[in-house]
């Protein structure tokens, strides 16, 4: 097994732009997890019985099997209710259900680590059950949820991998079809390895920024 | 949905279900001894050390990159080494080297996690580091790293799913097999989504019941 540089950038191009569709997927996935994971966690913690039932149901099942399972429920779904996207937009649909119930679980930890204290307190000055979790309880636990979520968008980015399986143009296709077109094996492998540890780094480390600024 | 259907593909995911934990459970056996052996190695080295950094960049590697990406690397590169190994085997290997590099982690935090206290007043009584190692601070880290380890166990089984790529006719390579066949995809799945389920938490069950008796019990140190 030999590593030449000769191949190792004859790869590179084309990598690097799987790189951009890699990160594009992860951010825009988990900017939608975030949307949606704090009203699903409310609804499971204070909704009403089949509200709390359903999400449980969603999060302990998603949870429970593989993220390849998860990928290929939503590939095949979402053209059977008559939804029809592109490959990418599949994949972002289905990591945004991947890192949801990730994130519902850490809004939902956050909050209830802030003690019953704050809830009582909302509760004694007359606020109703849910304006003390929106306006009390939620936007103190947010500084909580920020060190977890950044290791769910790391997980997130990691995830984005097993896309391939359905063809998004992501770095893990791209480098696997590489492998077959130019049979240059060790330099893609490698490569989208150092690939995956510069952006997962990266962004990481951007987030754990993000953290220190709202932290004040 | 149609339950005779359902009923024919559970039996039928049965066999691929018995190589998905043959394949999760081999690479634990091998993984688990590693992977916490090297994190409290790693966790009584000086930073500085070679070994120390070697481990590092290991968890490093492991950590940052995709199973997806340590399963290519099993596969394809390893063949090239001159290295021919059973696709069984090269499984197990991804899976070994992936489990492995995040139980030093779990290792590792949990023995750091004991206090220096410990190790003082190991040492105080007269005992060496290696001593002090065994019957004071393991006993005390074992029970901070079981929550973990068992969460990596059901990480592993769920990873082993991925092992599809590679054709390896594990529980989701069959199942896609049956959908392509048939295209009732919401059917297959829930069954496959089932058997994962009753797969994990099976064993989930078992390793708490290990833990509650461990810590009922005070650990490892009063069972001496």
């Amino acid at each position: 097994m030999s590593v030449s540089l000769t191949s190792f950038l004859e790869v590179m191009p084309p990598l690097l732009k799987a790189a951009v569709v890699t990160v594009e997927i992860s951010v825009l996935s988990l900017a939608f997890a975030c949307v949606i994971a704090p009203p699903l966690a409310i609804a499971r913690m204070i909704g009403p019985w089949p509200a709390r039932f359903a999400v449980s149901v969603l999060v302990e099942a998603v949870r429970g099997v593989p993220p390849l399972v998860v990928i290929a429920f939503v590939y095949f779904a979402l053209p059977a209710i008559g939804l029809t996207f592109n490959g990418f937009w599949t994949g972002v649909a289905a990591l945004t259900v991947v890192g949801a119930v990730y994130a519902v679980d850490i809004v939902r930890s956050s909050i209830e680590s802030l003690g019953r204290g704050q809830k009582e307190a909302a509760l004694a000055l007359g606020f109703s059950v849910w304006r003390a979790y929106l306006e009390i309880l939620f936007p103190q636990a947010l500084k909580r949820i920020l060190p977890p979520l950044t290791n769910e968008l790391a997980n997130v980015i990691k995830a984005s991998a097993l896309l391939s399986v359905i063809s998004v143009n992501e770095i893990s296709h791209v480098g696997h079809g590489l492998i077959f077109e130019t049979f240059i094996v060790a330099e893609v492998i490698i490569q989208m390895a150092i690939l995956y540890l510069v952006i997962v780094g990266c962004l990481s480390a951007l987030s754990r920024a993000l953290e220190r600024r709202l932290a004040h | 949905m149609d339950p005779v259907f359902m009923f024919d593909v559970l039996v039928r995911l049965i066999p691929p279900l018995g190589l998905t934990i043959a394949l999760s459970l081999t690479a634990l056996l091998i993984a688990t001894p590693i992977g916490l052996g090297l994190g409290t190695l790693r966790a009584t080295l000086r930073d500085q050390s070679l070994a120390a950094r070697i481990l590092d960049l290991y968890v490093f590697v492991v950590r940052g990159t995709p199973i997806l990406i340590q399963i290519f690397a099993v596969y394809f590169l390893l063949p090239m080494t001159g290295l021919k190994l059973p696709l069984f085997w090269m499984g197990v290997l991804a899976l070994v080297f992936n489990s492995a590099g995040y139980q030093i982690e779990i290792a590792r935090a949990g023995v750091n996690s004991v206090s220096r206290g410990q190790w003082e007043a190991a040492a105080a009584i007269g005992f060496n580091r290696s001593q002090s190692l065994l019957t004071f601070i393991l006993p005390q880290a074992a029970r901070r790293m079981a929550g973990p380890v068992m969460n990596e166990l059901s990480q592993l089984i769920k990873a082993s799913s991925v092992l599809s790529v590679i054709t390896l006719y594990e529980l989701h390579k069959a199942s896609e097999a049956i959908i392509s066949a048939n295209f009732r995809f919401v059917e297959v799945l829930i069954v496959e989504g089932f058997w994962y389920f009753v797969f994990v938490y099976t064993l989930v069950m078992i390793a708490r019941r290990i833990e509650k008796r461990f810590s009922a019990s005070g650990g490892l140190a009063e069972q001496r």
